[in-house]
């Protein structure tokens, strides 16, 4: 028969106790070493290619030199801030990556949601699949390539732009020299490439809705216009404001690899982003100690809004399809 | 649900117009391919005239002709093949025993180096450390700097690892019983149940880096290790600052802009033939890749 | 000898302990079941067994050799598991083989072994086939025959037929006693369902919240569980369990009397649980029963017998009934016959069993 009550703890020494962790804790390596020698060489590459170059961050409050290295260099403190928001150049790079950014928010950002209704309201299966297929497609292409395409295509000679311009009757126009195009080509160009792939999200959530409210929508005499509206919408309702919580945390991040592709002087003053400066100034001109002022910068105004916005979308996330 | 025999005079309206706009955005899609590939066929003299809206004008393979008998664009593309290949293996090699391990409970740690992971994707040191780094690691110009300098992201891991997790537990377990270390559980067990998620991931891979241009561009100097990506940019640079170029090409039925079109199709096909690979598991991967963290 | 030997094992998870001391021996070729309600501990200790949890205090040993610290692959054990973790990727034959070629053994030996142990489960017909392929017996029996192949010293099931469905159940229970009989392979066994416990086990194990409440043959606890809760457990439909006080000659329920085997010697006064087990209600009268008044208010036909639910005084009781009577037809207020030497008394306060003076 066995007692009810529980029995009184051991009493066990604080020594005891200890060898007993040390013996466990050596056990465990002796077992599982195969899992942390998987591990190492993964963390090892994030040491030498990601965290060695946060140390090497330092050059930023440094006057680097190269003979000198990253450690010999002297500390200056905060000059080259000092220096970049003394200069005009840098200043107008930080606003026009907010601007790219909200232009890139205010029209990128509907455009695959919209597509992702429209796709929903598709009945023919073999359409809709093969629409899908080629408006994901963009999104495989490289920015060099889209480069050329828009080169191409925008191009005062050869550019079909222009040749649509001169049907019309009128002037061509060398769009990539004039700094009042830049943004509109760079916006339209995003929404070209992004939007059918950035439907996915948006078309998974419609999936995930509860296809019994679409039919008591039915029983109840609803028109299609009026389901979308009082249904889809409503219930893709938190994950739109996730992804646009995370594309408002990624405001620092235009993909600056396509401004270098498409910017030349003349556009600068409405095309020169904080990335493209930084790539410019240090990597162009080697000021490198400047340049990674820069790049801290913009690193910290990002960091500090995704994770806001990773907190953000955490707190909507129960609700939503992830 | 979705029966076209029941739907009221309005919703097949609004269903046609729909359709309608699906069909002129596809079409938008599309058009720059196939007016790209249009350039690339016309003769240098008509794409220079603007004429080049929708079909080749005096349709000749001159430019291909041109681009083909460059043996830069060879070089170029035979080290897109090395860069795209290698690094995928390279890839491969760190993330999937680095996702295995941690997504095992039993790892010590595991909290820390996860968020030790998952931190690289929130901050960056940017542009100029990364390039001084690989200065001081001797891997400028280096075709095996490229490779592994780039293997490695923590979307990839963490797409890996939220596979791995999701498998059950006693699939490992049941392993273990029968004699398999973990090298064992990982290569004959857990490898063979992910293959859809390693798909995902080679793929996602392989395009990164046939795509890859902007490190290249920095970081290689020899014309000999340049991928295609950069040599088209040589191509475009070329054409958009000089215009002599342009002119002097114009006799010979090809142009820069014929020539840059070509070597874009010829970019863009081996994508093309990957590309239905791709399809059946990038909607799932950019899913998988979604969730925690 | 292939025992498997537990000393006073603990579990704890950081500071919550799960198991509280576990003792029990299980000799070489007995079938123990491991029986009792979710999160009693069980499958912790199960997989404690296994070396798949490490154990926080005390001593295990199979075989007379301490195992604590000894890795699952090595302590010679096969686990079947309740989602059978076959691999979806490789065949029937791959999967029962999968950890033999890890062991290294001969291929030519590995055949045999395979063949033979198909031969066994009447799987020869599907070695080919892949997990997907099967049903869910079939599955069940890969998932056994990939432990078998192994000729472990000791077998551990993990709620191995609680994903099949009642009819194969049955079935496969019945297999595994079978198998047990032919191999003799000392087996451990897990479940949460009293049936499978009582058909399968040389020997049960009652656990409830991270104890022991009583080991003991199948008929060992059916007739005398040590307290309530092993009484409740234990049998279907379970015992009636009826509050009740000691008078001088009997117990005294409902405001019936009924005589007890055994004297009550100065204990009454004392409050008691009355169990009667379904089965040991008579309809009619036989040698020292006690009569009880009840009223039927439900009869439920099985085939060959019936449960007859009634209400009795303030309680509800469930009696079970041979059919022969055409007991559907019952119904009012009935005598019923329960005989003196069947009825259990426990403290109505600890739940333990009492027993009666001679």
């Amino acid at each position: 028969m066995v007692d009810q009550t529980s029995s009184p703890p051991k009493v066990r020494t604080d020594e005891a106790l200890k060898t007993d962790r040390l013996t466990r804790t050596l056990d465990h390596f002796r077992r599982e070493w195969q899992i942390y020698a998987m591990l190492l060489p993964t963390i090892i590459w994030f040491v030498v290619f990601l965290y060695k170059p946060m140390y090497g961050l330092q050059i930023a409050f440094k006057d680097y030199s190269i003979f000198r290295g990253v450690q010999g260099s002297p500390w200056i403190g905060l000059e080259h801030f000092q220096t970049l928001f003394a200069n005009d150049s840098f200043i107008r790079a930080v606003r026009n990556t907010i601007t790219i950014s909200f232009y890139n928010l205010l029209f990128g950002f509907p455009a695959p949601i919209i597509l992702a209704l429209m796709f929903n309201e598709i009945l023919h299966a073999t359409y809709k699949r093969t629409a899908q297929t080629i408006v994901y497609l963009p999104h495989f292409i490289s920015s060099v390539i889209i480069a050329g395409i828009v080169i191409t295509a925008f191009s005062p000679t050869v550019g079909v732009i222009n040749t649509v311009l001169g049907w019309l009757g009128m002037d061509s126009i060398y769009f990539l020299t004039q700094p009042e195009w830049f943004r509109p080509i760079f916006v339209g160009t995003g929404i070209w490439q992004e939007a059918g792939f950035g439907s996915i999200v948006f078309l998974a959530a419609i999936a995930g809705v509860n296809p019994s409210l679409y039919e008591s929508a039915v029983v109840d005499g609803a028109n299609r216009w009026q389901m979308m509206w009082k249904i889809t919408i409503p219930s893709i309702l938190p994950t739109i404001l996730i992804m646009l919580i995370i594309r408002i945390g990624n405001v620092m991040e235009v993909s600056f690899e396509l401004v270098i592709l498409l910017y030349q002087p003349a556009t600068y003053e409405t095309a020169d982003v904080v990335n493209t400066w930084v790539y410019r100034q240090g990597l162009q001109s080697g000021q490198y100690d400047l340049a990674a002022a820069a790049g801290l910068f913009n690193a910290v105004v990002a960091f500090v809004l995704v994770m806001t916005a990773n907190t953000l979308s955490r707190r909507f996330s129960r609700t939503s399809l992830w | 649900m979705l029966n076209w025999n029941l739907y009221s005079r309005g919703d097949k309206f609004f269903a046609i117009v729909v359709s309608v706009m699906i069909g002129m955005f596809t079409a938008a899609t599309l058009y720059p391919f196939i007016y790209i590939a249009a350039v690339s066929f016309s003769s240098g003299f008509a794409a220079q005239a603007g004429k080049v809206v929708l079909p080749p004008i005096d349709a000749t393979l001159e430019a291909y002709g041109y681009i083909i008998g460059d043996p830069k664009f060879w070089i170029s593309y035979r080290n897109t093949f090395i860069y795209t290949i290698g690094g995928t293996l390279m890839s491969l090699a760190f993330i999937i025993p680095g996702a295995y391990a941690l997504s095992r409970p039993q790892l010590k740690g595991r909290r820390f180096f996860n968020l030790f992971i998952a931190f690289t994707m929130w901050f960056n040191a940017g542009l100029i450390p990364f390039f001084l780094n690989m200065r001081d690691l001797n891997l400028l110009d280096s075709m095996f700097g490229i490779i592994l300098a780039f293997a490695v992201n923590a979307f990839n891991i963490i797409l890996l690892r939220n596979f791995f997790e999701a498998i059950p537990r006693s699939f490992e377990e049941a392993a273990r019983m029968d004699g398999a270390n973990d090298f064992q559980v990982l290569w004959k067990v857990f490898i063979p149940l992910s293959k859809p998620a390693i798909a995902t991931i080679t793929l996602f891979c392989i395009v990164s880096r046939w795509n890859g241009f902007f490190w290249a561009m920095v970081l290689l100097q020899s014309e000999d290790k340049i991928p295609l990506q950069v040599f088209l940019r040589h191509t475009i640079a070329t054409l958009s600052d000089n215009d002599e170029f342009a002119i002097v090409q114009t006799d010979a039925g090809f142009s820069a802009e014929t020539v840059t079109a070509a070597i874009i199709v010829c970019s863009i096909i081996p994508v093309l033939i990957v590309y239905p690979f791709i399809q059946k598991y990038f909607e799932k991967g950019i899913l998988l890749g979604g969730v925690k963290e | 000898m292939a025992g498997v030997s537990l000393r006073s094992i603990i579990k704890r998870y950081g500071a919550l302990q799960v198991v509280h001391g576990i003792d029990l021996e299980v000799a070489e070729q007995e079938f123990v079941v491991l029986v009792g309600p979710s999160g009693c501990g069980k499958s912790t200790t199960l997989r404690m067994i296994a070396g798949l949890e490490d154990i926080s205090e005390g001593e295990l040993s199979i075989d007379g050799r301490f195992m604590n610290r000894v890795a699952p692959k090595d302590r010679d054990v096969a686990m079947v598991f309740q989602n059978y973790a076959l691999y979806p990727h490789l065949n029937v034959a791959d999967n029962m083989a999968f950890g033999l070629r890890i062991r290294r053994m001969p291929k030519d030996q590995i055949a045999t072994t395979i063949s033979e142990t198909a031969e066994i489960l009447g799987l020869t017909d599907y070695l080919d086939r892949r997990p997907a392929d099967l049903s869910g017996g079939q599955r069940q029996r890969v998932a056994m025959g990939r432990a078998i192949v192994r000729h472990p010293k000791v077998f551990l099931f993990d709620e191995p037929l609680s994903n099949l469905d009642a009819k194969l159940r049955t079935q496969m229970r019945a297999e595994i006693k079978r198998l047990h009989n032919r191999l003799g392979v000392t087996s451990i066994y897990v479940t949460h369902d009293q049936v499978e416990a009582m058909t399968l086990a040389d020997r049960i194990v009652v656990m409830n919240d991270g104890r022991i409440e009583q080991v003991g043959t199948p008929m060992e606890l059916f007739n005398n569980p040590v307290n309530t809760f092993v009484a409740g457990f234990l049998g279907s439909p379970p015992m009636n369990q009826v509050k009740g006080v000691l008078t001088e000659t009997g117990a005294r329920i409902g405001g019936m009397d009924v005589s007890l085997n055994g004297a009550i010697n100065g204990h009454a006064g004392r409050d008691v649980i009355v169990g009667i087990r379904p089965e040991h209600v008579m309809l009619e009268p036989g040698d020292a029963t006690s009569s009880l008044p009840i009223e039927l208010d439900l009869v439920e036909p099985l085939g060959s017998e019936a449960l007859l639910h009634a209400r009795f005084g303030q309680d509800n009781m469930v009696f079970k009934a041979d059919t022969n009577g055409e007991i559907a037809h019952l119904s009012g207020v009935k005598q019923v016959h329960v005989p003196a030497d069947l009825i259990k008394l426990f403290d109505a306060e600890t739940g333990r069993a009492l027993e009666l003076g001679a």
